[in-house]
């Protein structure tokens, strides 16, 4: 009896510990705790951008998830997304001035809760997390005049989900990366800004400015811990130290610009669109981090992408297929030899991946 | 809905259903009754088509609306709307917002650079008359008469004076004022003139309580909508009659006017005139109509203005012949020549001129069994281009035809086309000077039944099938950067049932009215890698379902209307993956007048949307929620020669 009793107590203890155990290491719950999003920014007048979800193993995706958590969609463009320990921030375009937001939701489960609009956010573009309570959102200001002369950085504070400080940045800032205390920002090819601004998020100061030759665009950090920067036919490789920079130029047709750079799984390789006519005609090229040239002889994938990532689970290449604004896109996978895998119809005009 | 509501609006309908049980006596007078038509309007040569005039009291509920809602609630025609006072285009037996004629006395006034009607900016109070003919009747009235024809008429009022002021306050801080004079006198012994005047203003300011509905924005909007109405007719006892119309508007509309930054100006200014001539069969008209465009973002310093003139003539000669057992003849042959003269800052020249020119020859030939067959043919002539030949047949027949119960069939086969409007012609890179006319080939056939019980109820039903397939459908191509290209050949097929009853029992009149609409619209044609994810959907923004209920009460001066309209599913994007959801809206008017010897005071209360429905409008954005309005219209009207006879 006591046997039992003792058998007993230590069995009811050995499950608590396992019940603590997994208490304080939970697994996160929710619909959207793994698989791939898909930002669309779907017809501009419609207003029926949305952010699309499959799992890695599916062939279909839900076209908007925020629409199916929250039973109404978004109102506009998703031009950005980002989540960090729990919530998620996508930025929202919509046609008309005054109408922009940010969504903040529970990443997990696409609840709503809380959204951030006029003044603060006006034609919010991409989002970067800094910490799980602060992130930041490219934003070109109201820009009335399209001359991208209203640029910021909204910087947010989750816990009260408010911008708290603007950082002015002329020229339509766009792509953003965090990395090691610094926030780099690029600019939209729209404009002939030729500026990479560095910020320190400790104190959201401007540190730093790097000219280039086109419109920057930050990429990342690759396997030697270098920083990456797409700008015009352009890839500059920048040592996080001293900022001095080695190009390589993809071709010489001054026509084409570099876009949708990303980084293969090992950092070691840079696959990224060449694109010319507002990026309606294009093909896909890719360079090593450690190459002297482009190779141009022939594209790596020869089709137009509007949208191009790899994913950091599996290294599969995501691109986004637009056959137009008013239908359908495809998120198309390939293997990195450039062998299509296959393909999946997500929101109308995708432009990026989001990978969890 | 909510549920509540709905029930709400089942018991109200419930109730105006229970008067009919003891309804008898006299017809109702507001009936929808077949069209008549008067003189040689174009209108006669229509046989075979369904055509649907919407009664003056619909009217008169509907003067302080525009020409989209007065037809979503009576007609079956879909509407895509843009927001609260913004644009709203038609969709006409499924077809797109180009292919819908629509005719101010016998003018088609669509946008001459759009080629269609912003029908937000078309008041009710600025026409006196109005009818929709469904169907393909291009060979009749001209380019757009794909889907069918909207047709706006001036009337000439009758000997004596009258005049009124009106005025509507809504909610959200909405208003339309309106004032109008009739005036008719003898001018010596064989001529009389008779005119009308009237003025409109409407500031709706869509102030809503709250910014969102849902968590989901309403688009904040301002309209200004004001507009002066001109008829003249001179009319002699060996019928000369000479007419002249002015119709001038302007509609204002301002999107986030709060924001002085992102404000977006949409202004659209009309001056149409027109001078007719009529003696016995043969006619004369001369038109200009300007049309002006200004658009603008942020302080409007830098208008972005778009001027279209349009001059034209039309002349017909009308024939007869009775030809005895064989019934009577009727031929109308004619022509007409439209100069286009646009500057519009896109265009590839700044300044463009186009000539058309048309030929037509109508035909009716009415048998004294009733049977009537209309045969018309015409040939239209555009600057570069030649539309194609146009011929349309159209057969009426009454199969049963006693005091009680009239039973009609009716057929036609037509062939329709569209001239490519100015911007699909010329605009700068995106437009195609040599795209092709659309050419479409309309078959259809409907009956129409009425029936009269031995209590004067009134009981009628209509029935129609359609097959609309039209070819070189223009396309401003979303996978080619919007250029216009003739890529499509879309397939509209439907059918459209009308149903009525009236009745009225002593005091208490009662009556429904309903239309249900289902229109199966798709692309059939493969031009592209990615067509074959649209060939076969539903083209967007054209409901499969939709329909409209109309029940009314009255006693007395009182009256009780009770309006519901339902919409189902919208498609926005072309293979059908996306859509706007289904929506049911219901209205309550209640009103009555007072009679004070000359004078009257109308009053009209109105609860739009009392189920405070929730929808979105193709910006996706929310639609507003229940409203309520008061109009009150205070007319004078002097006795005429006959009135005072009969006192």
């Amino acid at each position: 009896m006591k046997k039992q009793l003792t058998q007993g107590v230590l069995a009811a203890s050995l499950s608590f510990l396992v019940w603590s155990c997994n208490q304080s290491d939970p697994a996160p719950k929710g619909d959207y705790v793994d698989g791939v999003f898909v930002t669309t920014i779907g017809n501009f007048r419609d207003n029926n951008g949305s952010l699309s979800f499959f799992k890695r193993e599916n062939r279909t995706a839900d076209i908007d998830v925020y629409a199916t958590a929250n039973g109404s969609g978004l109102q506009g463009g998703i031009q950005g997304y980002a989540y960090l320990e729990g919530k998620g921030i996508l930025t929202v375009d919509n046609s008309s001035a005054g109408l922009d937001k940010v969504e903040i939701v529970d990443a997990n489960t696409f609840e709503k809760i809380a959204s951030i609009g006029a003044p603060d956010i006006e034609n919010p573009r991409k989002v970067a997390f800094a910490t799980a309570s602060k992130a930041y959102v490219s934003c070109w200001g109201t820009n009335g005049d399209y001359m991208y002369s209203t640029g910021y950085i909204a910087v947010i504070d989750l816990s009260t989900n408010k911008v708290v400080k603007k950082i002015n940045i002329a020229k339509g800032p766009e792509k953003l990366l965090v990395h090691a205390g610094k926030l780099y920002v690029g600019t939209t090819d729209y404009t002939n800004g030729k500026t990479l601004t560095v910020i320190d998020t400790n104190t959201d100061e401007i540190v730093k400015t790097v000219e280039f030759d086109g419109a920057p665009s930050p990429i990342g950090i690759d396997a030697n811990g270098r920083l990456w920067v797409g700008a015009g036919r352009g890839i500059s490789k920048v040592s996080l130290d001293s900022y001095a920079k080695g190009t390589l130029y993809a071709g010489t047709d001054a026509s084409k610009i570099v876009g949708n750079l990303t980084f293969s799984l090992d950092k070691k390789t840079i696959f990224f669109m060449l694109t010319s006519d507002f990026g309606t005609k294009g093909q896909a090229y890719k360079v090593g981090i450690d190459d002297s040239v482009i190779d141009m002889s022939k594209p790596f994938i020869n089709r137009n992408f509007t949208g191009l990532n790899v994913d950091p689970k599996q290294g599969l290449i995501y691109a986004a297929v637009d056959p137009n604004p008013v239908q359908s896109g495809y998120a198309v996978r390939y293997r990195t030899d450039g062998s299509v895998i296959d393909s999946i119809k997500v929101g109308a005009s995708p432009i990026g991946f989001v990978f969890r | 809905m909510s549920k509540r509501f709905s029930f709400g609006v089942y018991l109200l309908f419930a109730i105006g259903c229970a008067f009919s049980y003891q309804s008898f006596a006299q017809k109702d007078t507001i009936f929808l009754a077949p069209a008549t038509v008067r003189g040689t309007a174009p209108e006669r040569f229509m046989s075979g088509l369904k055509y649907q005039k919407i009664d003056s009291v619909t009217l008169t509920q509907f003067r302080f609306q525009n020409l989209a809602d007065i037809l979503a609630y009576n007609t079956s025609l879909a509407f895509k709307n843009y927001g609260p006072g913004a644009l709203t285009t038609v969709s006409f037996r499924g077809t797109s917002a180009n292919h819908t004629a629509v005719l101010w006395n016998g003018l088609n006034i669509n946008s001459p650079t759009l080629g269609q009607s912003d029908f937000s900016t078309i008041p009710v109070a600025g026409f006196d008359q109005l009818a929709v003919q469904y169907g393909s009747a291009a060979s009749i009235v001209g380019t757009d008469a794909v889907g069918g024809s909207v047709l706006l008429n001036s009337t000439a009022p009758t000997q004596g004076f009258s005049a009124a002021i009106g005025r509507q306050q809504e909610s959200f801080h909405n208003s339309q004022t309106q004032a109008w004079a009739k005036y008719g006198s003898a001018l010596g012994k064989n001529w009389a003139i008779s005119g009308k005047t009237a003025i409109y203003y409407g500031n709706m300011k869509n102030r809503f309580p709250e910014p969102t509905r849902r968590n989901v924005l309403l688009l904040p909007t301002q309209t200004i909508q004001k507009g002066i109405v001109q008829d003249v007719f001179l009319r002699s006892k060996n019928n000369h009659e000479l007419s002249a119309h002015v119709w001038l508007t302007d509609n204002a509309l301002t999107i986030n006017p709060e924001n002085a930054a992102g404000r977006e100006l949409t202004q659209t200014q009309a001056y149409r005139t027109m001078l007719k001539y009529q003696w016995n069969d043969f006619s004369v008209r001369a038109s200009w109509v300007r049309d002006i465009i200004d658009y603008a973002t942020g302080d409007y310093s830098n208008l972005d203005h778009a001027v279209t003139d349009k001059l034209g003539t039309r002349i017909e000669r009308d024939f007869h012949w009775n030809v005895g057992a064989a019934g009577k003849i009727q031929i109308k042959s004619g022509g007409e020549f439209t100069h286009f003269r646009t500057r519009v800052a896109g265009y590839e020249r700044p300044e463009i001129t186009e000539n058309r020119g048309d030929l037509f020859l109508l035909t009716r030939w009415e048998t004294t069994s009733g049977l009537l067959v209309s045969a018309n043919l015409r040939q239209a002539f555009v600057t570069g281009f030649q539309p194609p030949f146009t011929p349309s047949l159209g057969v009426e027949y009454p199969l049963i035809q006693t005091n009680r119960y009239t039973l009609k069939a009716k057929g036609s086969l037509a062939r329709s086309y569209r001239v490519p409007t100015l911007n699909e012609r010329y605009w700068k890179t995106l437009g195609n000077p040599d795209i092709k006319p659309e050419s479409g080939f309309n078959k259809e056939l409907g009956i129409d039944q009425q029936y009269t019980t031995s209590d004067n109820q009134l009981f009628s039903f209509s029935a129609t099938v359609y097959h609309n397939r039209i070819k070189n459908w223009s396309y401003w191509n979303p996978g080619n950067s919007f250029k216009v290209e003739n890529l499509q050949e879309v397939l509209a097929r439907g059918i459209e049932l009308q149903a009525g009853w009236n009745a009225s029992f002593r005091m208490i009149k009662t009556g429904a009215r309903m239309n249900y609409t289902y229109t199966r619209s798709s692309q059939e044609k493969i031009y592209d890698a990615y067509a074959v994810d649209i060939v076969g959907k539903q083209l967007t923004y054209i409901p499969k379902h939709s329909g409209n209920v109309n029940l009314f009460t009255a006693y007395r001066n009182f009256r009780l209307t009770g309006q519901l309209l339902a919409v189902s599913r919208r498609y926005t994007r072309t293979d059908n993956s996306l859509y706007l959801d289904s929506y049911v809206l219901a209205n309550l008017l209640a009103e009555t007048n007072y009679n004070l010897g000359n004078m009257q005071l109308r009053i009209q209360g109105q609860v739009n949307n009392i189920g405070n429905s929730f929808y979105l409008n193709v910006r996706s954005n929310a639609m507003p929620g229940r409203s309520f309005a008061i109009n009150l219209l205070l007319s004078y009207r002097s006795y005429t020669e006959a009135d005072k006879k009969l006192k």
